[in-house]
């Protein structure tokens, strides 16, 4: 890196009112923006842009004037320039043909030429537009229909599939914004959000959820309602179920992508009786003595 | 990128921005995030700002010079079509 008052063109000695208007007059003829054409600018103009960033800040100055820190590592970082997009499409909002609007009236080839690249302007097609919807996870699992209101006040009728993953993005082909011209529109994309439910949980097409059933259908069975999110079923809880005990409903998950659905799994979780019941805490004093195992015989040495 | 990224990068405070926008020498895309900046909003925000801070370029000039430089572009790339063609 050269010295930063030669790059400037200014003495050591400058003050900084010269060092700002030197800056301002090198750079209006190196910045990249003003010299489209010119591939060195932009090495030239980083350059420049280095040395005014170390001596337009007074601290810095001074410590490279007493030889603490060198011009290395002042430069900026890699930037892209208004003219690395500007001139390499011309469908973006900024586009100017007037500069030789009168070029394309002649009937040579290169009036044809530029009347073309101006069709494709006049008739590109529209941009696509980006929402987001928050949805609940039961209509994730079975479809629904909803309504997006737009900012603009329109509607947007969304069918959400069933089977939705969080995330998920869905394409409504050409609910974007309008093309110009003969140009199609654009798309609609919307990124669906799943609200979590606190009862369920999914993985892949399968769901999962904890039953909570009381002592007596856990030691004696029965049938008990559960919820799924197409509705409350009933399910047999056989006779013995412990805590823990994962009981199958096939066919009440996700729908598969082949056809078909995954399963739930319900995790049943027994819950003794609250308040404590003193009849069968008698009960219970009477009965473990004699017939329970030692859960904990393996723990115990 | 949001507005709100976008004034932390430029560094200019946020009235600066906002006459941008209302100047229309940004024209970022609306969604229902709100506005968003392309690539181009980004380094076309960046060239007014450089305009504005380091070149001395006032609001009444900035129209004429976005106009110059945007007439310059379209030129390239009608230049850069025709090669194509002739090549």
């Amino acid at each position: 890196m050269r010295n930063p008052y030669e790059v400037l063109g200014v003495a050591p000695t400058a003050s900084a009112a010269a060092i700002q208007s030197a800056y301002r007059k090198l750079a209006k003829k190196l910045h990249p923006d003003l010299n489209p054409g010119d591939k060195s600018a932009e090495e030239k103009f980083k350059e420049l842009s280095g040395a005014y960033d170390l001596l337009s800040d007074a601290e810095k100055r001074k410590r490279f004037d007493a030889g603490e820190i060198d011009a290395a590592g002042t430069e900026r970082p890699q930037q892209h320039y208004y003219r690395d997009y500007a001139s390499a499409n011309q469908d973006h909002a900024y586009a100017d043909a007037s500069g030789f609007a009168d070029f394309m009236d002649g009937d040579d080839a290169f009036a044809e030429l530029l009347r073309r690249s101006q069709e494709a302007r006049a008739n590109r097609p529209g941009r696509d537009l980006h929402y987001r919807l928050a949805i609940d996870f039961a209509d994730s699992i079975t479809g629904a229909d909803k309504r997006l209101t737009l900012p603009d006040g329109s509607t947007l009728d969304v069918k959400i599939p069933p089977g939705l993953l969080d995330g998920q993005v869905l394409r409504l082909k050409g609910k974007g914004a309008p093309g110009a011209g003969k140009g199609a529109p654009g798309d609609a994309l919307i990124e669906v959000e799943v609200l979590a439910d606190p009862r369920f949980a999914r993985d892949g097409d399968d769901i999962s959820l904890e039953q909570p059933v009381s002592l007596s259908e856990a030691v004696l069975g029965g049938r008990i309602r559960v919820p799924t999110p197409t509705g409350a079923v009933t399910m047999t809880v056989p006779k013995g179920s412990n805590t823990g005990t994962t009981l199958r409903l096939k066919g009440k998950g996700a729908p598969r992508r082949g056809g078909g659905h995954g399963d739930q799994f319900v995790k049943l979780k027994v819950v003794l009786p609250t308040p404590p019941d003193p009849e069968l805490e008698a009960f219970v004093a009477k009965w473990s003595k004699a017939k329970e195992s030692d859960l904990r015989k393996d723990e115990a040495s | 990128m949001s507005k709100q990224e976008l004034l932390v990068r430029l560094g200019v405070p946020a009235q600066t921005l906002e006459l941008w926008l209302e100047q229309q020498w940004l024209i970022p895309a609306q969604t229902t995030l709100g506005l968003t900046f392309s690539d181009i909003d980004i380094a076309r925000a960046h060239f007014i700002r450089d305009l504005q801070s380091d070149f001395g370029v006032n609001d009444e000039a900035m129209d004429l010079v976005l106009h110059l430089v945007d007439q310059l572009n379209g030129l390239r790339y009608a230049l850069s079509e025709l090669r194509k063609d002739v090549r």
